[in-house]
Protein backbone atom coordinates (compact mmCIF):
# COMPACT_ATOMS: atom_id res chain seq x y z
CA UNK A 1 0.00 0.00 0.00
CA UNK A 2 2.75 2.39 0.99
CA UNK A 3 4.62 1.37 -2.17
CA UNK A 4 1.64 2.34 -4.31
CA UNK A 5 1.35 5.67 -2.53
CA UNK A 6 5.04 6.29 -3.01
CA UNK A 7 4.73 5.51 -6.73
CA UNK A 8 1.75 7.88 -7.09
CA UNK A 9 3.57 10.61 -5.21
CA UNK A 10 6.55 10.11 -7.50
CA UNK A 11 4.36 10.30 -10.61
CA UNK A 12 2.67 13.44 -9.26
CA UNK A 13 6.06 15.01 -8.57
CA UNK A 14 7.18 14.24 -12.14
CA UNK A 15 3.97 15.67 -13.56
CA UNK A 16 4.42 18.81 -11.47
CA UNK A 17 8.02 19.15 -12.67
CA UNK A 18 7.03 18.70 -16.31
CA UNK A 19 4.26 21.28 -15.92
CA UNK A 20 6.66 23.75 -14.30
CA UNK A 21 9.26 23.31 -17.03
CA UNK A 22 6.58 23.67 -19.71
CA UNK A 23 5.27 26.77 -17.95
CA UNK A 24 8.73 28.31 -17.79
CA UNK A 25 9.41 27.52 -21.44
CA UNK A 26 6.14 29.07 -22.62
CA UNK A 27 6.33 32.14 -20.32
CA UNK A 28 9.61 33.40 -21.75
CA UNK A 29 8.44 33.66 -25.37
CA UNK A 30 5.15 35.10 -24.11
CA UNK A 31 7.02 37.91 -22.38
CA UNK A 32 9.15 38.57 -25.45
CA UNK A 33 6.11 38.47 -27.69
CA UNK A 34 4.29 40.89 -25.36
CA UNK A 35 7.14 43.38 -25.56
CA UNK A 36 7.53 42.81 -29.29
CA UNK A 37 3.81 43.39 -29.91
CA UNK A 38 3.84 46.55 -27.81
CA UNK A 39 6.93 47.78 -29.62
CA UNK A 40 5.28 47.11 -32.98
CA UNK A 41 2.13 48.93 -31.83
CA UNK A 42 4.15 51.96 -30.76
CA UNK A 43 5.91 51.88 -34.15
CA UNK A 44 2.54 51.75 -35.91
CA UNK A 45 1.30 54.65 -33.80
CA UNK A 46 4.37 56.66 -34.81
CA UNK A 47 3.67 55.95 -38.50
CA UNK A 48 -0.04 56.76 -38.06
CA UNK A 49 0.81 60.13 -36.50
CA UNK A 50 3.18 60.97 -39.36
CA UNK A 51 0.57 60.02 -41.95
CA UNK A 52 -2.03 62.10 -40.14
CA UNK A 53 0.34 65.07 -40.11
CA UNK A 54 1.10 64.63 -43.83
CA UNK A 55 -2.64 64.61 -44.58
CA UNK A 56 -3.08 67.72 -42.41
CA UNK A 57 -0.26 69.45 -44.28
CA UNK A 58 -1.90 68.58 -47.61
CA UNK A 59 -5.22 69.98 -46.37
CA UNK A 60 -3.46 73.16 -45.25
CA UNK A 61 -1.75 73.55 -48.64
CA UNK A 62 -5.16 73.18 -50.28
CA UNK A 63 -6.29 76.16 -48.20
CA UNK A 64 -8.17 74.46 -45.35
CA UNK A 65 -8.20 75.71 -41.77
CA UNK A 66 -6.38 72.96 -39.86
CA UNK A 67 -6.40 74.42 -36.32
CA UNK A 68 -8.68 71.73 -34.91
CA UNK A 69 -6.62 68.97 -36.57
CA UNK A 70 -3.40 70.36 -35.09
CA UNK A 71 -5.03 70.34 -31.65
CA UNK A 72 -5.91 66.65 -32.00
CA UNK A 73 -2.48 65.83 -33.41
CA UNK A 74 -0.95 67.34 -30.26
CA UNK A 75 -3.18 65.06 -28.21
CA UNK A 76 -2.03 62.05 -30.28
CA UNK A 77 1.61 63.15 -29.94
CA UNK A 78 1.29 63.36 -26.15
CA UNK A 79 -0.21 59.87 -25.97
CA UNK A 80 2.53 58.52 -28.26
CA UNK A 81 5.19 59.88 -25.87
CA UNK A 82 3.37 58.20 -22.96
CA UNK A 83 3.32 54.93 -24.93
CA UNK A 84 7.06 55.20 -25.58
CA UNK A 85 7.76 55.88 -21.90
CA UNK A 86 5.62 52.90 -20.88
CA UNK A 87 7.49 50.73 -23.39
CA UNK A 88 10.82 51.95 -22.04
CA UNK A 89 9.69 51.06 -18.51
CA UNK A 90 8.74 47.57 -19.63
CA UNK A 91 5.00 48.17 -19.20
CA UNK A 92 3.94 46.46 -22.44
CA UNK A 93 0.19 46.42 -21.84
CA UNK A 94 0.06 50.16 -21.10
CA UNK A 95 2.31 50.87 -24.09
CA UNK A 96 0.06 48.85 -26.41
CA UNK A 97 -3.09 50.46 -25.00
CA UNK A 98 -1.70 54.00 -25.40
CA UNK A 99 -0.46 53.15 -28.90
CA UNK A 100 -3.97 51.96 -29.78
CA UNK A 101 -5.48 55.22 -28.50
CA UNK A 102 -2.93 57.19 -30.48
CA UNK A 103 -3.63 55.26 -33.68
CA UNK A 104 -7.37 55.88 -33.22
CA UNK A 105 -6.90 59.64 -32.95
CA UNK A 106 -4.35 59.75 -35.79
CA UNK A 107 -6.62 57.81 -38.15
CA UNK A 108 -9.58 60.04 -37.33
CA UNK A 109 -7.40 63.13 -37.96
CA UNK A 110 -6.26 61.67 -41.29
CA UNK A 111 -9.85 60.99 -42.34
CA UNK A 112 -10.97 64.51 -41.39
CA UNK A 113 -7.93 66.02 -43.09
CA UNK A 114 -8.78 64.23 -46.35
CA UNK A 115 -12.37 65.52 -46.18
CA UNK A 116 -11.16 69.06 -45.42
CA UNK A 117 -8.69 68.87 -48.29
CA UNK A 118 -11.37 67.84 -50.78
CA UNK A 119 -13.70 70.59 -49.61
CA UNK A 120 -10.87 73.15 -49.64
CA UNK A 121 -9.89 72.13 -53.19
CA UNK A 122 -13.50 72.55 -54.34
CA UNK A 123 -13.61 75.96 -52.70
CA UNK A 124 -10.26 76.91 -54.20
CA UNK A 125 -11.48 75.91 -57.66
CA UNK A 126 -14.57 78.10 -57.27
CA UNK A 127 -12.40 80.99 -56.10
CA UNK A 128 -10.02 80.42 -59.02
CA UNK A 129 -12.78 80.53 -61.65
CA UNK A 130 -14.44 83.52 -59.96
CA UNK A 131 -11.13 85.40 -59.87
CA UNK A 132 -10.40 84.51 -63.49
CA UNK A 133 -13.87 85.61 -64.60
CA UNK A 134 -13.59 88.85 -62.61
CA UNK A 135 -10.18 89.56 -64.16
CA UNK A 136 -11.20 88.79 -67.75
CA UNK A 137 -14.52 90.66 -67.60
CA UNK A 138 -12.98 93.49 -65.57
CA UNK A 139 -10.10 93.99 -68.01
CA UNK A 140 -12.42 93.82 -71.03
CA UNK A 141 -14.88 96.37 -69.59
CA UNK A 142 -12.07 98.62 -68.41
CA UNK A 143 -10.31 98.58 -71.80
CA UNK A 144 -13.56 99.29 -73.67
CA UNK A 145 -14.48 102.13 -71.30
CA UNK A 146 -10.98 103.58 -71.54
CA UNK A 147 -11.06 103.38 -75.35
CA UNK A 148 -14.43 105.17 -75.47
CA UNK A 149 -13.20 107.85 -73.08
CA UNK A 150 -10.02 108.25 -75.10
CA UNK A 151 -11.94 108.63 -78.39
CA UNK A 152 -14.25 111.25 -76.89
CA UNK A 153 -11.36 113.04 -75.28
CA UNK A 154 -9.36 113.03 -78.54
CA UNK A 155 -12.34 114.25 -80.52
CA UNK A 156 -12.93 117.04 -78.04
CA UNK A 157 -9.26 117.93 -77.96
CA UNK A 158 -8.90 118.03 -81.77
CA UNK A 159 -12.12 120.06 -82.08
CA UNK A 160 -10.85 122.47 -79.50
CA UNK A 161 -7.53 122.86 -81.31
CA UNK A 162 -9.17 123.29 -84.73
CA UNK A 163 -11.74 125.74 -83.31
CA UNK A 164 -9.12 127.93 -81.79
CA UNK A 165 -8.72 131.32 -83.52
CA UNK A 166 -5.25 132.58 -84.35
CA UNK A 167 -4.28 135.60 -82.35
CA UNK A 168 -1.75 138.20 -83.44
CA UNK A 169 0.45 139.48 -80.74
CA UNK A 170 2.96 142.19 -80.98
CA UNK A 171 6.54 141.15 -80.73
CA UNK A 172 7.69 144.55 -79.69
CA UNK A 173 9.00 145.13 -76.26
CA UNK B 1 0.27 119.23 -72.97
CA UNK B 2 -0.27 118.04 -76.53
CA UNK B 3 -2.24 115.02 -77.74
CA UNK B 4 0.78 112.72 -77.59
CA UNK B 5 1.28 113.53 -73.89
CA UNK B 6 -2.36 112.73 -73.19
CA UNK B 7 -1.95 109.44 -75.05
CA UNK B 8 0.93 108.49 -72.73
CA UNK B 9 -1.19 109.37 -69.67
CA UNK B 10 -4.10 107.27 -70.96
CA UNK B 11 -1.75 104.35 -71.72
CA UNK B 12 -0.30 104.49 -68.19
CA UNK B 13 -3.79 104.63 -66.65
CA UNK B 14 -4.80 101.69 -68.89
CA UNK B 15 -1.80 99.60 -67.83
CA UNK B 16 -2.38 100.27 -64.13
CA UNK B 17 -6.07 99.42 -64.53
CA UNK B 18 -5.34 96.16 -66.35
CA UNK B 19 -2.85 95.15 -63.63
CA UNK B 20 -5.40 95.96 -60.92
CA UNK B 21 -8.10 93.90 -62.58
CA UNK B 22 -5.82 90.93 -63.26
CA UNK B 23 -4.30 90.95 -59.74
CA UNK B 24 -6.91 88.54 -58.21
CA UNK B 25 -6.18 85.92 -60.88
CA UNK B 26 -2.42 86.61 -60.82
CA UNK B 27 -2.28 86.14 -57.04
CA UNK B 28 -3.54 82.57 -57.48
CA UNK B 29 -0.73 81.74 -59.88
CA UNK B 30 2.23 83.92 -58.88
CA UNK B 31 3.51 83.41 -55.32
CA UNK B 32 5.85 86.06 -54.03
CA UNK B 33 8.61 84.99 -51.62
CA UNK B 34 7.43 85.29 -48.01
CA UNK B 35 9.37 86.41 -44.95
CA UNK B 36 12.40 84.51 -43.62
CA UNK B 37 11.58 80.99 -42.43
CA UNK B 38 12.84 79.87 -39.03
CA UNK B 39 11.98 78.09 -35.79
CA UNK B 40 12.54 79.27 -32.22
CA UNK B 41 13.49 77.13 -29.24
CA UNK B 42 13.77 78.74 -25.82
CA UNK B 43 13.78 78.12 -22.07
CA UNK B 44 12.14 80.39 -19.53
CA UNK B 45 12.64 80.36 -15.79
CA UNK B 46 10.00 79.26 -13.28
CA UNK B 47 8.49 82.76 -13.28
CA UNK B 48 7.90 82.53 -17.03
CA UNK B 49 10.70 85.07 -17.55
CA UNK B 50 14.20 84.78 -19.01
CA UNK B 51 15.63 84.86 -15.48
CA UNK B 52 15.92 82.81 -12.27
CA UNK B 53 17.11 79.70 -14.09
CA UNK B 54 18.17 76.94 -11.71
CA UNK B 55 21.96 76.69 -11.33
CA UNK B 56 22.90 75.32 -7.92
CA UNK B 57 20.91 72.13 -7.57
CA UNK B 58 20.73 69.36 -4.99
CA UNK B 59 19.20 65.92 -4.69
CA UNK B 60 16.29 66.82 -2.47
CA UNK B 61 14.82 69.57 -4.60
CA UNK B 62 12.57 69.75 -7.63
CA UNK B 63 13.20 72.37 -10.31
CA UNK B 64 11.00 73.81 -13.01
CA UNK B 65 11.58 75.63 -16.27
CA UNK B 66 9.38 76.34 -19.26
CA UNK B 67 10.27 75.06 -22.70
CA UNK B 68 9.03 76.90 -25.75
CA UNK B 69 8.98 76.42 -29.51
CA UNK B 70 7.90 78.94 -32.15
CA UNK B 71 7.04 78.06 -35.73
CA UNK B 72 7.81 80.60 -38.47
CA UNK B 73 8.32 78.12 -41.30
CA UNK B 74 5.39 79.27 -43.41
CA UNK B 75 3.32 76.13 -42.81
CA UNK B 76 2.38 73.78 -39.97
CA UNK B 77 5.28 71.81 -38.52
CA UNK B 78 5.83 68.66 -36.49
CA UNK B 79 8.58 69.17 -33.92
CA UNK B 80 10.32 66.89 -31.48
CA UNK B 81 11.96 68.43 -28.42
CA UNK B 82 14.42 65.92 -27.01
CA UNK B 83 15.81 66.21 -23.49
CA UNK B 84 19.38 65.02 -22.89
CA UNK B 85 21.75 65.18 -19.95
CA UNK B 86 25.56 65.35 -19.93
CA UNK B 87 28.59 65.97 -17.82
CA UNK B 88 31.34 68.35 -18.95
CA UNK B 89 33.26 65.73 -20.90
CA UNK B 90 30.35 64.50 -23.01
CA UNK B 91 29.46 66.02 -26.40
CA UNK B 92 26.86 68.67 -27.13
CA UNK B 93 25.22 68.87 -30.58
CA UNK B 94 27.57 70.15 -33.27
CA UNK B 95 26.05 73.36 -34.64
CA UNK B 96 28.65 73.67 -37.40
CA UNK B 97 27.93 70.29 -38.94
CA UNK B 98 24.30 70.25 -37.79
CA UNK B 99 24.65 66.92 -36.00
CA UNK B 100 22.71 66.08 -32.84
CA UNK B 101 24.46 64.94 -29.67
CA UNK B 102 25.02 61.16 -29.69
CA UNK B 103 23.89 60.98 -26.07
CA UNK B 104 20.82 58.97 -25.19
CA UNK B 105 17.50 60.79 -25.38
CA UNK B 106 15.77 60.82 -22.01
CA UNK B 107 12.46 62.52 -22.52
CA UNK B 108 10.66 63.80 -25.57
CA UNK B 109 7.91 66.22 -26.44
CA UNK B 110 6.09 65.89 -29.74
CA UNK B 111 4.66 69.21 -30.81
CA UNK B 112 2.48 70.17 -33.76
CA UNK B 113 2.36 73.88 -34.51
CA UNK B 114 0.65 76.03 -37.08
CA UNK B 115 2.68 78.75 -38.77
CA UNK B 116 3.15 81.79 -36.54
CA UNK B 117 2.10 79.91 -33.39
CA UNK B 118 4.12 79.10 -30.27
CA UNK B 119 4.04 76.25 -27.79
CA UNK B 120 5.15 76.25 -24.18
CA UNK B 121 5.20 73.48 -21.58
CA UNK B 122 6.57 73.20 -18.06
CA UNK B 123 9.42 70.80 -17.43
CA UNK B 124 10.10 69.68 -13.88
CA UNK B 125 13.20 67.75 -12.95
CA UNK B 126 14.90 66.42 -9.86
CA UNK B 127 17.90 64.26 -9.11
CA UNK B 128 17.87 60.80 -7.55
CA UNK B 129 20.66 58.93 -5.79
CA UNK B 130 23.33 61.60 -5.82
CA UNK B 131 26.64 60.68 -4.21
CA UNK B 132 29.80 62.60 -3.58
CA UNK B 133 33.25 61.12 -3.25
CA UNK B 134 36.63 62.77 -3.36
CA UNK B 135 36.52 65.44 -6.10
CA UNK B 136 33.66 63.68 -7.85
CA UNK B 137 29.89 63.59 -7.79
CA UNK B 138 27.71 60.87 -9.21
CA UNK B 139 24.08 61.22 -10.27
CA UNK B 140 22.42 57.87 -10.77
CA UNK B 141 18.91 58.97 -11.63
CA UNK B 142 17.06 61.90 -13.08
CA UNK B 143 13.32 62.40 -12.82
CA UNK B 144 11.73 64.41 -15.62
CA UNK B 145 8.04 65.27 -15.43
CA UNK B 146 7.52 62.43 -12.97
CA UNK B 147 9.32 59.81 -15.06
CA UNK B 148 12.51 58.25 -13.71
CA UNK B 149 15.57 57.77 -15.89
CA UNK B 150 18.78 56.01 -15.06
CA UNK B 151 21.64 58.35 -16.07
CA UNK B 152 24.76 57.34 -14.10
CA UNK B 153 26.71 60.53 -14.73
CA UNK B 154 29.86 61.42 -12.87
CA UNK B 155 31.33 64.92 -12.79
CA UNK B 156 34.73 65.96 -11.52
CA UNK B 157 35.25 69.05 -9.39
CA UNK B 158 35.62 72.05 -11.70
CA UNK B 159 38.40 74.21 -10.29
CA UNK B 160 37.50 77.23 -12.44
CA UNK B 161 33.78 77.11 -11.84
CA UNK B 162 34.20 75.62 -8.37
CA UNK B 163 31.45 73.05 -8.62
CA UNK B 164 30.31 69.75 -10.10
CA UNK B 165 28.84 70.83 -13.39
CA UNK B 166 26.26 69.02 -15.48
CA UNK B 167 24.16 70.24 -18.34
CA UNK B 168 20.59 69.47 -19.24
CA UNK B 169 19.96 70.37 -22.85
CA UNK B 170 17.08 70.34 -25.29
CA UNK B 171 17.43 69.57 -28.98
CA UNK B 172 14.86 70.65 -31.56
CA UNK B 173 14.03 68.09 -34.22
CA UNK B 174 11.77 68.68 -37.21
CA UNK B 175 9.76 66.16 -39.21
CA UNK B 176 10.68 66.23 -42.90
CA UNK B 177 7.55 65.15 -44.79
CA UNK B 178 9.46 64.43 -48.03
CA UNK B 179 12.05 62.19 -46.36
CA UNK B 180 9.44 60.86 -43.88
CA UNK B 181 11.77 61.17 -40.90
CA UNK B 182 12.59 63.38 -37.95
CA UNK B 183 15.77 65.36 -38.49
CA UNK B 184 17.84 67.45 -36.11
CA UNK B 185 16.84 71.06 -36.74
CA UNK B 186 20.23 72.37 -35.61
CA UNK B 187 18.86 74.23 -32.62
CA UNK B 188 19.42 73.49 -28.97
CA UNK B 189 19.24 75.28 -25.66
CA UNK B 190 20.88 74.24 -22.41
CA UNK B 191 21.02 74.80 -18.68
CA UNK B 192 24.19 74.48 -16.62
CA UNK B 193 23.59 72.81 -13.29
CA UNK B 194 26.01 72.76 -10.37
CA UNK B 195 25.31 69.75 -8.16
CA UNK B 196 25.65 70.64 -4.53
CA UNK B 197 25.38 68.51 -1.38
CA UNK B 198 22.18 69.10 0.56
CA UNK B 199 22.78 71.33 3.61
Amino acid sequence: MSGLLKQRAKSFAWLLLVLMVAGLLSFGPLCVRGTGDASASVGEADVAVRQAFNATLDAERAGANVSSLILRLNEAGGILVEAEIALGNGNSSEAASKAGQCIGIAESVKGDADVLKTSALDGALTVFWASLAFSVVGVAVFVVVLAVVWRRFRRGYVGKVLGAKPRVVSNEP
Amino acid sequence: MNLEDYRVVFSAVGLIGVLLFTSPALSLVVHLPGPEKFSRLYILGPGHMASDYPLDVSADESYMVYLGVGNHLGSSAYYGVIVKFRNQSEPLPNSTSGVASPLESLYEYRVFLEDGKSWEAPLTFSFLDVRFSENQSLIEGLMINGVEFNVDKAASWDVNGTGYYYQIFFELWLYDAKADLMQFHNRFVDLWLNMTAPV
